[in-house]
């Protein structure tokens, strides 16, 4: 039987009157199963998600049934439901209801009205499983972003679900704490046999695990079949998602290779060597060397110390960096490295106690007040949120200038005249982001900073915002951003400069600087790298193997 | 954060000390009785908050003698008058007994202040979850949402700021009053959609789908069980004394204080000894741990 099964589906929200979210949706999933579900942003995975959970059905239009265990999920009732289908949403701060980690671990089971005993040993238990007894009695307040997603699974499990439904949920972490995230919920289905659902932008993660990969569009199922086959469809349809599929599988079909598709790198590395068992001709692509000496950077920073408390350790301990004029610059580097810290102390929200910061060749505190953020500095912050103030996006940007050319000229530029009537909270997470940038944008810096700018973003808006930033470039600006995204600094920075241990240790292009890396790089490179010396991008690798071969075979 | 040993115990146990010392505390206005419980509190407080305390014990002087002068003034009973001013008779009694209100007050405040430390929010909610659970859920998640909403106050004055609509020093006061009014929309927006979110978790978590239980993350073992006796125990003496009116002290009109003697001691030594009780769980916790360490 199975565990899951959704027949004809159709669901459309109130104010959206013709357009369905849903469209005559059928699926079947059986018990155990790993479900990746993929999709642009908007393509309607978590109004499916939430139609598998009746206290989080989306009020609205709807035909069609769902099945749970074989019985119709509405006939199922209340508490059965909250037991047995866990369900982890995206937002790792909002989800958690109390204070204490231990008084969230035991929520859902207090809800349930557990007793002592009961609740006891499956608290315990679950502590023990995900690794968190040694931050059991901390307040929530304290945790990093990933140690909150995994109290929140680890407080669903402890209701010990059948089913456990995942709706982007390291959309909001960093790499690490994503993997860390994934491979959890990888070993609770197969340890545990709990069935698998999760939509997600990382498929590199979850790829190779998944039984099968269902890909929506406009509220359809396109395709459902096992994530090598995936790959192969979406490639024969020349569909947008195919730019979302793991390196492995872009660089197997944009070389048009034949034979199994791999989908991790080490299958790839394997294809690979297949591919050249003798040693290829061309084995570096073409790249600039940087200058050390930069004439008049826009930006320098030398020898900063910061730290935020008289007796905290020190963040920043001795950041150097030089920005050239109308570059993209990516600074990359671990978590709590102080990365974004420096970009704060840039904009003056933090004060070195050390160390000088120039601006076009003037030092930051000989600014006026003001007068560094207009028409010089402005930042992107991590969280687009805490930017917006007003109904609508046009009012947003109606708050910085009252010119409506220019309003119209950013809106163009960052794609979002569409959207200039829609309130902010509505948008998705890429959609706030570019809002977010075009308000950023109308205080007409010449020096952009990005903090995390990728973060949240699914593979397509990420092009998409690539074009954003290139277009600035163009008119001259100077961009320098922090990132966690390798692949999306590999792909589109001019500098790529390692930040690490308070410092900012090296300063290359993406080639030499990712090509010279082996833990720290990018998919494409780990895949390529015993063949090509510097192919960093699934781009680069493509470029060289059809090189090699003599053009396109 | 280091626990001391008496925090240690069950927040029952707890709670019966600090009921039993500052109930005493108000009631008991025997001079030395007071004095003990400055004693023990005081030297309890220091042990809790270390260089700290001595700051807040300092600051208790002039409050102390702030309400022991100004008593007289507006209670003007008692015999002998020291002095009149505006027709008004400035007495001796009520000048003791403003000590004695003063001595009470400055009590009252070191057990709440140790009160403060020892017995957390959240051990308070733990141990009245069960009597009312929304309530105390609710109480929990006013603890959670404080933090979270600073924190993203801070964080939404420091990004308005880097696109130049901070609050400037120079700026006029309206314009403070208006970018400090956008901040608080922001954040309450911010918070409504995500109490969306944190609703949907704890719907989906199965909340009110049964009546409510409450994890208790502490245990009564029976160490809890014997401090919690011997509290009573000791408590219910002090109260036999008290009732018999071993420990009475009149102040007006006229000064009656019961001597501690003869077999009033065993109250006062009980008293104090009840005080006590952390100060001495304290001290023999160091002396343990170094005997311990001096066998390795």
């Amino acid at each position: 039987m199975e565990h899951f099964k959704i027949e004809n589906l159709n669901f459309s929200y109130p104010t959206s009157k013709d357009r369905k979210s849903l469209d005559n949706v059928s699926l079947k999933i059986e018990k155990g199963e790993y479900i990746v579900l993929c999709g642009k942003s908007g393509s309607g995975k978590t109004t499916l998600l939430r139609h598998l959970k009746t206290v989080l059905t989306p009020y609205g239009k709807r035909s069609g049934e769902i099945y749970f265990n074989g019985t119709a999920l509405k006939a199922v009732d209340n508490r059965e439901q909250s037991s047995k289908i866990g369900y982890v949403m995206q937002n790792p701060d909002d989800q958690i209801v109390t204070d204490k980690v231990w008084h969230e671990l035991a929520f859902g089971l207090e809800s349930l009205g557990c007793d002592q005993k009961t609740m006891r040993s499956r608290v315990a238990e679950m502590a023990c499983y995900f690794g968190i007894q040694d931050w059991f009695h901390r307040d929530v307040a304290v945790l990093s972003g990933g140690q909150k997603q995994l109290l929140n699974l680890a407080s669903i499990m402890a209701m010990q679900p059948e089913i456990l439904i995942l709706d982007e949920p390291t959309s909001q972490l960093d790499p690490i704490a994503a993997s860390d995230f994934l491979n959890t919920v990888r070993k609770i289905n197969t340890e545990l046999g709990t069935t698998v659902i999760i939509t997600e932008h990382r498929l590199e993660d979850v790829f190779p695990y998944a039984d099968r990969a269902v890909v929506m569009d406009s509220g359809k199922i396109i395709a459902d079949d096992t994530p090598r086959n995936i790959g192969k469809l979406l490639h024969e349809q020349n569909n947008p998602m195919f730019t979302a599929m793991p390196t492995p599988v872009r660089v197997f079909f944009g070389a048009n290779g034949s034979g199994d598709c791999p989908l991790t790198v080490r299958e790839g590395r394997a294809w690979l060597n297949k591919e050249f068992e003798n040693e290829p001709e061309i084995k570096e692509i073409p790249y600039e060397n940087i200058d050390e000496d930069i004439e008049n950077p826009a930006l320098s920073l030398k020898e900063l110390w910061f730290r935020y408390e008289k007796d905290a350790p020190d963040i920043l301990r001795g950041v150097s960096l030089e920005i050239p004029k109308g570059s993209i610059s990516a600074i990359v580097g671990g978590n709590g490295a102080g990365k974004s810290t420096t970009l704060k102390t840039i904009c003056g929200i933090c004060k070195p106690y050390r160390g000088k910061i120039k601006v076009f060749g003037k030092p930051v505190n000989k600014f006026k007040s003001g007068e560094l953020f207009r028409n010089c500095i402005s930042m992107l912050p991590q969280d687009p949120k805490s930017l917006f103030v007003k109904k609508t996006v046009k009012e947003e940007l109606e708050e910085m200038t009252k010119d409506k050319n220019q309003i119209n000229d950013i809106a163009q530029i960052c794609q979002i005249t569409e959207l200039l009537d829609s309130h902010p909270y509505d948008l998705s997470g890429g959609e706030q982001q570019r809002a977010a940038l075009a308000k950023v944008l109308l205080t007409e810096p010449k020096i952009l900073l990005l903090d995390e700018p990728t973060k949240g973003m699914d593979s397509f808006f990420k092009e998409t915002f690539a074009s954003v930033l290139f277009s600035l470039k163009n008119q001259g600006i100077t961009i320098l951003m922090v990132s966690h995204d390798v692949e999306f600094c590999a792909k589109h920075a001019d500098r790529v400069s390692m930040f690490f241990d308070g410092q900012v240790l090296t300063t290359d292009t993406p080639q030499k600087f990712f090509g010279g890396n082996s833990f720290y790089t990018t998919a494409a490179n780990r895949m390529g790298k015993h063949i090509f010396i510097n192919a960093v991008t699934a781009e680069n690798v493509v470029e060289l193997y059809c090189k090699n071969k003599g053009g396109a075979i | 954060m280091k626990q001391d040993a008496f925090s240690k115990l069950h927040p029952a146990v707890n709670l019966l000390f600090f009921i039993g010392a500052v109930c005493f505390g108000v009631l008991l206005q025997h001079p030395i009785y007071l004095l003990a419980g400055i004693f023990a509190s005081g030297v309890y407080y220091f042990s809790l908050n270390g260089r700290k305390a001595i700051k807040t014990i300092l600051l208790m002087i002039p409050l102390f003698i702030f309400i022991t002068l100004f008593n007289p003034i507006v209670n003007t009973r008692g015999v002998t008058v020291l002095f009149t001013y505006l027709d008004r008779p400035y007495t001796l009694e009520a000048l003791v007994y403003g000590i004695a209100v003063a001595a009470t007050f400055v009590l009252m405040i070191l057990w709440l202040g140790c009160y403060g430390k020892v017995l957390t929010g959240d051990k308070f909610i733990c141990l009245f979850g069960n009597l009312a659970p929304s309530l105390s859920l609710l109480l929990v998640m006013v603890f959670r949402m404080i933090p979270s909403l600073l924190q993203k106050a801070k964080q939404i004055i420091g990004v308005r700021s880097s696109i130049g609509k901070g609050i400037e020093e120079k700026s006029s006061i309206k314009n403070k009053l208006n970018s400090g009014m956008t901040v608080i929309g922001v954040l309450t927006s911010w918070a409504l959609e995500g109490s969306i979110t944190t609703s949907d978790s704890m719907r989906s978590r199965g909340y009110g789908t049964a009546k409510r239980t409450s994890f208790m993350v502490y245990k009564m073992t029976k160490t809890d069980w014997l401090f919690g006796v011997v509290m009573l125990i000791l408590l219910g003496i002090v109260i036999f004394f008290a009732a018999n009116g071993g420990m009475n002290a009149e102040f007006l009109p006229e000064r009656n204080i019961t001597p501690i003697k003869g077999i009033n001691t065993i109250g006062f030594i009980v008293y104090l000894g009840y005080l006590l009780i952390p100060t001495i769980l304290n001290i023999k916790e160091v002396i343990q741990w170094n005997i311990s360490k001096s066998k390795i």
